[in-house]
């Protein structure tokens, strides 16, 4: 136990959480906590079902079963109304708004923002963590490369001033010298105060960059447990890292 | 030379009714993906609106415009709300959005066959037609300086919403992906209302002036028609590709109708909708933005 799972309630719960789409079930009763403050992964391999996850929680797919609960209170009600709570999700693959410019894409981060003096302060936040935005401020978002659009695809989440910030695979397709930036800036933002729930495929970075990891496997927990202690299991590298001995 | 000044004034005046219908087409399309056929009943909704209050409550044409143009939106959003919503919420499939739209067309054109009767109207003169001297060089109406005069306007005040606006920026951000701004904390349902709201305030000034042009009657909503070919040959989904294709197939309609024979025009129209599909299937101002991956 961390010294923040000690002290506080948790900021995001799910319990027993069950998704299918039709006949295919991507979550079978997943559990997870986040605690303020946290910086937290879930690492799995393509198909897992954390992009499922990330979208459960957001509201874009409809649970079957199980809780979500932030900050206590259950969680409920379309992505729109979801944000307004104090989540925000950089989705996988980005989905900036390619014919948008820069600070458009931004601007749209902010739209459950109604105080425009806040919008004003975070909008400076984001071109400070991001000085690439900054410059690119009137460029369409489509003629961005990918680690910008990545950076944008954060920033734009940021904007809706959230005290959870979901990511869903921020390092897709991403050199790796990219990804240490990109990371580097989490971090970052996380020392600033917000709680982070990350969900990679890149189990080596997002183990390096988190307090606490799960593993999930076809919809179930696997393994969960101190970012460290995972990146030193050996089953879990062999499985996830490359690294290793093999576990048999 | 006085004819041509005086054939362009009138394309334009054309095709600047044709835009402020096809542009409201042009933004549903962009938000839905789909052809809303029902389009044409917007306007013929703020065609007979206007015409029943103007005898109802005077000759006043702004009260009258206004209360055609709101009640246009209301039922663009009701049409919305009933027929389409039902299906985008069970279903990803835009050919249902299509054929229910060719349904609510049907329906609203004969809920006006059976309650108004299907014949011609004439809207009280309300807007002048006298002849104007255009600054000595042609001879036109004032009909054709206002209504290109008003759309103009409405289109100004339509580009201005889209670009100053919080809401304006969701639609544009919408119209490339309405997921991803429902994301955003925009209430989507909300967003959809507000486009057909306005598509069918559009529609409904396009709907008065066109009545004014050829009369008002049930089947009017068929030159919607010329504001989808248009719509297409500009670049479906653009709105200044839906502008540019109006006033291009206005002016082609008037020129060809002033110096060849008017029984030609509507050839003119779709053999030029045939050649944009054959030389450049996206229209002239189509969807084009690229995307690094």
């Amino acid at each position: 136990m961390t010294e923040a799972q000690n002290q506080k309630q948790p900021l995001l719960s799910v319990r027993d959480l069950h998704v299918s789409y039709g006949a295919i079930k991507a979550l079978r009763g997943f559990n997870l906590d986040v605690y303020p403050g946290e910086i937290v992964c879930v690492i799995g391999s393509n198909g897992a079902g954390k992009s499922t996850l990330m979208n459960a929680i957001m509201g874009n797919v409809k649970k079957q079963s199980g809780k979500i609960l932030f900050e206590g209170k259950p969680l409920e009600g379309q992505s729109f109304q979801v944000v307004t709570k104090g989540l925000s999700l950089s989705p996988e693959g980005r989905k900036v708004f390619a014919p948008l410019t820069v600070y458009e894409n931004l601007m749209m981060g902010s739209f459950p923002v109604n105080d425009k003096e806040k919008v004003k302060k975070d909008l400076e936040w984001v071109y400070t963590l991001f000085p690439r935005l900054r410059e690119r401020r009137s460029q369409y978002a489509g003629t961005l490369s990918g680690g910008e659009q990545q950076m944008l695809a954060i920033g734009r989440a940021l904007m809706a001033s959230p005290r959870l910030l979901l990511l869903d695979e921020p390092s897709l397709g991403l050199a790796p010298i990219i990804i240490k930036d990109i990371f580097k800036e989490l971090k970052r933002i996380n020392e600033e105060g917000v709680t982070i729930l990350l969900v990679e495929q890149n189990a080596r970075q997002a183990l390096l960059l988190s307090h606490r990891g799960y593993v999930m496997q076809t919809g179930q927990l696997v393994m969960e447990g101190d970012a460290k202690e995972l990146l030193h299991n050996p089953e879990i590298q062999a499985a996830y890292l490359g690294t290793g001995k093999k576990a048999h | 030379m006085d004819t041509l000044i005086q054939q362009i004034i009138n394309g334009l005046s054309l095709g600047s009714v044709y835009a402020l219908i096809a542009v409201g087409y042009s933004l549903v399309y962009s938000i839905l993906l789909f052809s809303n056929f029902a389009h044409g009943g917007f306007l013929v909704i703020g065609g007979y609106i206007c015409y029943y209050t103007l005898a109802a409550m005077g000759h006043n044409i702004w009260l009258s415009g206004l209360l055609a143009m709101v009640g246009a939106g209301v039922v663009a959003i009701l049409v919305e709300r009933l027929a389409y919503k039902p299906i985008r919420e069970r279903t990803n499939v835009t050919l249902y959005l299509l054929i229910a739209s060719m349904g609510m067309s049907i329906v609203i054109e004969n809920i006006f066959v059976v309650t108004v009767g299907g014949r011609f109207r004439a809207l009280p003169p309300v807007i002048p037609t006298d002849p104007v001297n255009f600054f000595g060089l042609a001879t036109t109406s004032a009909f054709d300086l206002l209504s290109l005069g008003m759309a103009v306007l409405f289109l100004a005040a339509l580009q201005i919403f889209l670009s100053k606006t919080k809401w304006g920026l969701a639609i544009r951000a919408a119209s490339y992906d309405l997921r991803t701004s429902g994301l955003m904390g925009v209430n989507v349902n909300r967003l959809i209302s507000i486009v057909f709201f306005v598509a069918g305030l559009l529609a409904a000034v396009g709907g008065i002036f066109l009545s004014v042009r050829y009369t008002l009657y049930p089947q009017l909503g068929f030159i919607t028609i010329k504001a989808f070919v248009a719509a297409v040959i500009g670049g479906l989904g653009s709105l200044p590709g839906a502008v540019l294709g109006s006033l291009i197939l206005g002016l082609a309609e008037m020129l060809t109708a002033g110096f060849i024979s008017s029984q030609m025009r509507d050839l003119v129209v779709f053999g030029m909708l045939v050649l944009t599909l054959l030389w450049r299937p996206s229209g002239l101002l189509g969807k084009q933005v690229s995307e690094k991956v």
